[in-house]
């Protein structure tokens, strides 16, 4: 679901009312469960942490950005959760590099193939799904815009001043 | 035009003048030219569009529009008929030559304290290097009672101090110069000096703040939170002569006019000398002031929660940060750092932000920033076509509860006020009511002076 | 039906040509009324939702189609809005929203060369046109005086002014193509309506690099600007107006058009002289659509040609990466070209092209790239800044010879108002495969003199398409097989006018905006010339 925050949220600079909520509630519900069953908010996007962390060589250390990444790939593929899960169990036990995991999958015509393809989109394009269902939820602030961000703003931001752009970029 | 060509087109004039006098030197004349400069005559005597110093430029105030005149040395619709003494009286004490009084929209009580020397100096430009141009502008028309121009005489004796600048010998030379300017031909007071309710300079606050219809001259005093007391030298010199002072502000509204056609044109040494006395104006600190005003606000954005939400079909429900994206963003960034030469400023650590009255920010929001000949330079396009009441508010709030001072308000009944010219003022209402007043008293005085003489001849 | 509205002047469209039409109309005191089919645009508002969408090189993402006056949608589905006929797709991508198409567009302005309106009498091919470029080269100035016009000098076309601004900055990444390519290749500022100083109220450029979709700061001059000055000039704009038919009297006068509101609730509107600027392809379909027991062919369409010679400019490309960083996405998206292939005896055998360099950032298109080949982490960062830096393009543009059998016809299908569709019948030529032919070893001089590697050439028999939608409404001087003559006043009707690049009968090599803009102004003279009284009658 598309998160509408409105103005009087604005206060909350970037964490959205039903992440507090959530927070909160689950806060108060975990008190009364014993430890072995208490489901904090971290749990469930701890898989997804752990494989984007892996595929972008990167700290995945923004929850906020996590959570609606992870709420938009569910919301893409009901079993998100539990490919994210086995394709990390795969990942470790045959001990797959990086570098050869996209192939790998490939040539396997493994069910996880699309996979990394989608968490990688989500990260670095700020996309999660595709055709009609493709949703944005990052552009200028998607890892690829970061990782040239020293030279380059994405289109429609400006670059300087008139005749900026003249001058050898680096 | 530049600076250049005026200097070739008053020595074409100066050898084609035959009646030149043989003491009215070059040297004198360019010394003028820089004085006008300093005093920015040319800002207001001169329409849009218009010759330069023909007058016709309507000014906006809170008693109605005074009109300026025409001081081109044209003997028929201008101030060539002047004597030396008769322009020192209408630079100096706002006199005309009919002898009627100059509204101190004409600011006499600055340009008073120039020296006789200056003075020369000045007419010399205006008599011999200054086309004439033979027409009249419209009259000024105040309604009753400040249609009385002789009423001046009353408030001139109230507020005209008509003597010359007197240096402090205390202080340096830099400093003395520096407050010659500014309380001078540059005569800073006029726009930053709050004024009292007979709109006479407050003096005890000099510089530290007013209302220009919709803008607001800010505090220039030296406080470190509400003024410019936590700025560099360089800051001031780097501001008096561009517009901006890197990582602090940038001129808006009426001040870029006042750079664009005065205060660029100042030697460096000058610049420097008002620096030196701008530190030394008394500290004004404004309520509320916690922190200097130029250093509020971060780096930041909304986009985690923001970007790919749909903006609403009514464009009057978008939230703060949608409006900041789709109206800002594009040269303020992404979160409100600027550009990477930061010729499009940081939103944070900007005093258009950063001060609690929210005037400016409205302004500059509606107008836009305009620089250059005759404002053609669009600095920033403003968005008062494309935005309301509403938006602009949200957009405000929004910029400075992420980049400046969390204590600013703004509502959209202050923005509608801010388009419509600024804050109403009543004061041709008062002044009638004060009149009327003031003649009812008489007649009740006369009345009772006229019983009682009945009753001791009775 | 009630008459609703009536006005001296009727404007159907008001993109560009309709409100550039308009407002000079009404600057002379007539009153002029626009009706335009598609709504009202906000820019700030069209920059958000580029950003918000994901599909990140689909310009047409800010613009959705509505239902009353859609436009052909091709991503993420088609929407089967153009009919496509074949043999060759025509997905041409237009605008139907008050200020039409230019919302998007890079603003290349560039004139004609002479020799362009003359091509069958010096090679044999095309048509003439009823001018000559001298006869418009005043109406090529106004053009470029109202919108803004910055160019270098000595790009082929004659002119008697000075451009209205000297050319836009250079990016470093075209300055390297320059000096590179020198001497063998000249590579020239493009000539474009883009501010390279404050101009017009409007900024200079600050190098978005988003110019298509949308200039985020108005640098560049687009027809919502133009719809702006026509109402501000006094023309009354009326948008979600859909025009569906045009009517004649029984001399073949029109004496009305009528519209549907988005409620499908039908207005008519009286006036005294129409001008039809709906774009190449809308404008043909309303004339069709208008048909009549007189005009069972279609209004003004005694010669059959309403519709007929459907050109465009189509592309191949080279995509190579460059040997240094050139960093393509710094500056606006098409600021060079090289320009001394668009005119020469070759003419007789091939097409003729422009060759234009793109400086479109590149990282959208190589982080699919990587993604699409697996490439991740640290490797996939120093992939996407290796090939971001180096990765360009040169296309050529070329022309298309005016061929009846390529038109846009009345499809069967129907719209959500019962209108019917266009239908694109298009086919591309030996005249134009040959000239993409003689195009590629220049893709590849130039890819070896910047060093290139990893060439990719588009797909042998695939030409883009440019959005370039001419011919469908040709002038001509012989009413037997043109629609208009050289003031795009219809041979048939004498108080319907055409204003848009459908008029032009040849493509030439250039962007056809800123020639489709010179004829409407001239049209605008002919009708209402500028020392015309208020009350005066329009001239014969």
């Amino acid at each position: 679901m598309h998160e509408f925050v409105d103005a009087m949220d604005a206060a909350t600079s970037g964490c959205s009312r039903r992440d507090l909520l959530r927070g909160v509630a689950l806060g108060w519900i975990s008190s009364f469960l014993p430890a072995a069953f208490a489901a904090t908010a971290a749990e469930d996007t701890g898989g997804f942490n752990a494989l984007s962390a892996l595929l972008t060589g990167r700290k995945i250390d923004d929850p906020t950005r996590s959570r609606r990444l992870f709420d938009a790939l569910v919301a893409d593929k009901a079993s998100f959760m539990s490919d994210v899960a086995a394709l990390l169990d795969m990942i470790r036990t045959r001990n797959i590099p990086v570098a050869q995991l996209q192939t790998a999958l490939d040539s396997e015509k493994s069910p996880f193939a699309a996979l990394p393809r989608a968490v990688v989109s989500a990260w670095y394009l700020g996309i999660v799904g595709s055709g009609k269902t493709a949703r944005c939820l990052d552009f200028e602030m998607a890892m690829n815009a970061q990782v040239v961000g020293d030279v380059l703003k994405p289109p429609t931001y400006c670059y300087g001043g008139y005749g900026s752009w003249a001058v050898k970029p680096i | 035009m530049n600076a250049s060509l005026r200097i070739g087109c008053l020595l074409c004039l100066l050898t084609a003048s035959a009646a030149v006098r043989a003491d009215t030197t070059a040297d004198q004349v360019k010394r003028g030219e820089y004085l006008a400069l300093a005093s920015d005559c040319v800002a207001c005597h001169t329409a849009p569009g218009g010759k330069p110093f023909a007058g016709g430029l309507a000014m906006a105030t809170p008693i109605g529009a005074i009109i300026s005149t025409n001081i081109t040395p044209s003997k028929t619709h201008g101030i060539g008929n002047y004597s030396q003494q008769q322009f020192a009286d209408a630079l100096r004490r706002g006199i005309r030559v009919d002898g009627a009084h100059l509204y101190p929209a004409m600011p006499y009580t600055s340009y008073a304290l120039m020296d006789d020397a200056d003075i020369a100096a000045l007419y010399a430009y205006f008599m011999h290097a200054v086309a004439a141009v033979d027409t009249s502008p419209a009259q000024t028309s105040l309604p009753f009672p400040f249609d009385i121009r002789a009423s001046m005489a009353v408030w001139n004796l109230l507020y005209l101090d008509a003597r010359p600048f007197i240096p402090d010998a205390g202080k340096s030379a830099q400093w003395n110069r520096g407050a010659y300017l500014v309380r001078g031909p540059a005569h800073c007071g006029d726009c930053h000096t709050p004024r009292n309710l007979l709109m006479a300079e407050d003096s005890s606050a000099e510089l530290a703040g007013a209302q220009l219809g919709s803008w607001f001259a800010p505090n220039i005093t030296s406080d470190a939170n509400s003024g410019i007391g936590g700025w560099s030298d360089q800051d001031i010199v780097d501001y008096l002569r561009t517009g901006r002072a890197a990582g602090k502000a940038q001129a808006a509204g009426p001040m870029t006019e006042a750079i664009d056609r005065s205060l660029q044109f100042l030697r460096d040494a000058d610049l420097k000398a008002m620096a030196t006395y701008l530190r030394s104006v008394p500290a004004r600190r404004d309520a509320g002031d916690d922190a200097p005003s130029y250093a509020r606000g971060q780096a930041g954005d909304q986009l985690a929660s923001n970007r790919g939400v749909p903006l609403p079909d009514d464009a009057q429900r978008m939230s703060g940060a949608q409006l900041y994206d789709a109206y800002c963003a594009t040269c303020h960034q992404a979160s409100g750092e600027g550009s990477f030469d930061a010729r499009m400023p940081s939103l944070f650590h900007n005093t258009a932000s950063g001060r609690a009255r929210h005037d400016n920010l409205v302004m500059v929001i509606l107008d836009g920033i305009h620089r250059g000949a005759e404002g053609r330079d669009v600095v920033m396009p403003g968005f008062g076509k494309e935005l309301s009441d509403t938006q602009i508010a949200v957009l405000a709030a929004h910029v400075y509860q992420m980049y400046g001072n969390p204590h600013a308000t703004i509502s959209a009944e202050d923005v509608r006020q801010l388009r419509a010219g600024g804050p109403e003022s009543h004061l041709v209402l008062l002044a009638r009511l004060g009149f009327a007043g003031a003649i009812v008293l008489v007649i009740l005085f006369v009345l009772w002076w006229r019983r009682r003489r009945r009753r001791r001849v009775r | 039906m009630t008459t609703d509205l009536s006005s001296d002047f009727v404007v159907i469209g008001s993109g560009i040509c309709g409100s550039l039409v308009a407002r000079e109309l009404a600057m002379r005191g007539a009153s002029v009324l626009i009706l335009e089919a598609g709504p009202r645009l906000d820019r700030g508002r069209l920059v958000a939702a580029f950003r918000n969408s994901p599909r990140r090189s689909d310009w047409m993402s800010p613009y959705p189609a509505v239902a009353w006056a859609p436009h052909p949608i091709y991503q993420p589905e088609d929407n089967g809005y153009l009919v496509q006929a074949g043999p060759y797709p025509y997905p041409a991508e237009y605008i139907r929203a008050v200020g039409g198409t230019t919302w998007h567009w890079a603003a290349q302005a560039w004139r004609l060369v002479p020799n362009d309106m003359r091509i069958r009498s010096l090679y044999d091919v095309g048509v003439d046109w009823p001018m000559t470029y001298e006869e418009l080269d005043p109406w090529y100035q106004r053009a470029e005086e109202i919108i803004g016009v910055a160019g270098a000098e000595n790009t082929g076309s004659p002119r008697q002014k000075p451009f209205p601004m000297t050319p836009v900055a250079e990016p470093w990444s075209m300055r390297r193509f320059r000096e590179r390519l020198a001497p063998e290749y000249a590579v020239v500022d493009n000539t474009v309506a883009r501010n390279s100083r404050p101009y017009d109220g409007r900024p200079a450029c600050c190098g978005n690099n988003s110019c298509q979709p949308i200039c985020p700061i108005n640098a560049q001059y687009t027809g919502g600007v133009a719809a702006d000055a026509a109402e501000a000039a006094g023309a009354k704009l009326l948008p979600n107006t859909v025009v569906y038919h045009i009517e004649h009297d029984a001399t073949g006068h029109i004496a009305a058009v009528h519209y549907f509101d988005p409620d499908k609730t039908s207005h008519r509107v009286t006036g005294k002289q129409f001008i039809l600027a709906a774009n190449g392809i809308e404008s043909p379909k309303l004339l069709l659509l208008s048909a009549s027991d007189k005009y069972p062919a279609g209004l003004a369409n005694s010669s059959g040609m309403v519709g007929r010679n459907l050109m465009d400019h189509p592309s191949t490309s080279l995509t190579f990466y460059a040997e240094e960083e050139l960093w393509l996405g710094r500056g606006p998206q098409s600021p060079s070209s090289i320009n001394t292939l668009r005119d020469g005896a070759f003419r007789r055998e091939h097409a003729p092209y422009r060759l234009d360099f793109t400086n479109i950032n590149q990282v959208f298109a190589v982080t699919q790239s990587l993604i699409a080949e697996g490439v991740y982490g640290a490797e996939f960062e120093k992939q996407l800044r290796w090939r971001a830096a180096r990765q360009c393009n040169v296309k050529n543009v070329l022309e298309v010879l005016p061929n009846p059998d390529n038109r846009i016809a009345l499809s069967a299908q129907k719209d959500a108002m019962g209108i019917p569709k266009p239908e694109a019948h298009y086919s591309i030529g030996d005249y134009t495969r040959k000239g993409a032919e003689d195009s590629k070893p220049h893709f590849a001089r130039i890819a070896e003199l910047m060093g290139g590697t990893g060439l990719r050439y588009s797909a042998e028999g695939n030409f883009a398409n440019n959005q370039h939608i001419t011919g469908t409404l040709g002038m001509g001087s012989d009413p037997a097989n043109s629609v208009a003559d050289s003031y795009g006043r219809t041979h048939d009707h004498e108080n319907l006018f055409i204003c848009g690049t459908g008029l032009m009968p040849t493509s030439a090599t250039m962007n056809s905006t800123l020639t489709a803009i010179a004829l409407a102004l001239r049209t605008a003279d002919h009708l209402l010339p500028a020392n015309a009284s208020k009350s005066a009658e329009h001239a014969a």
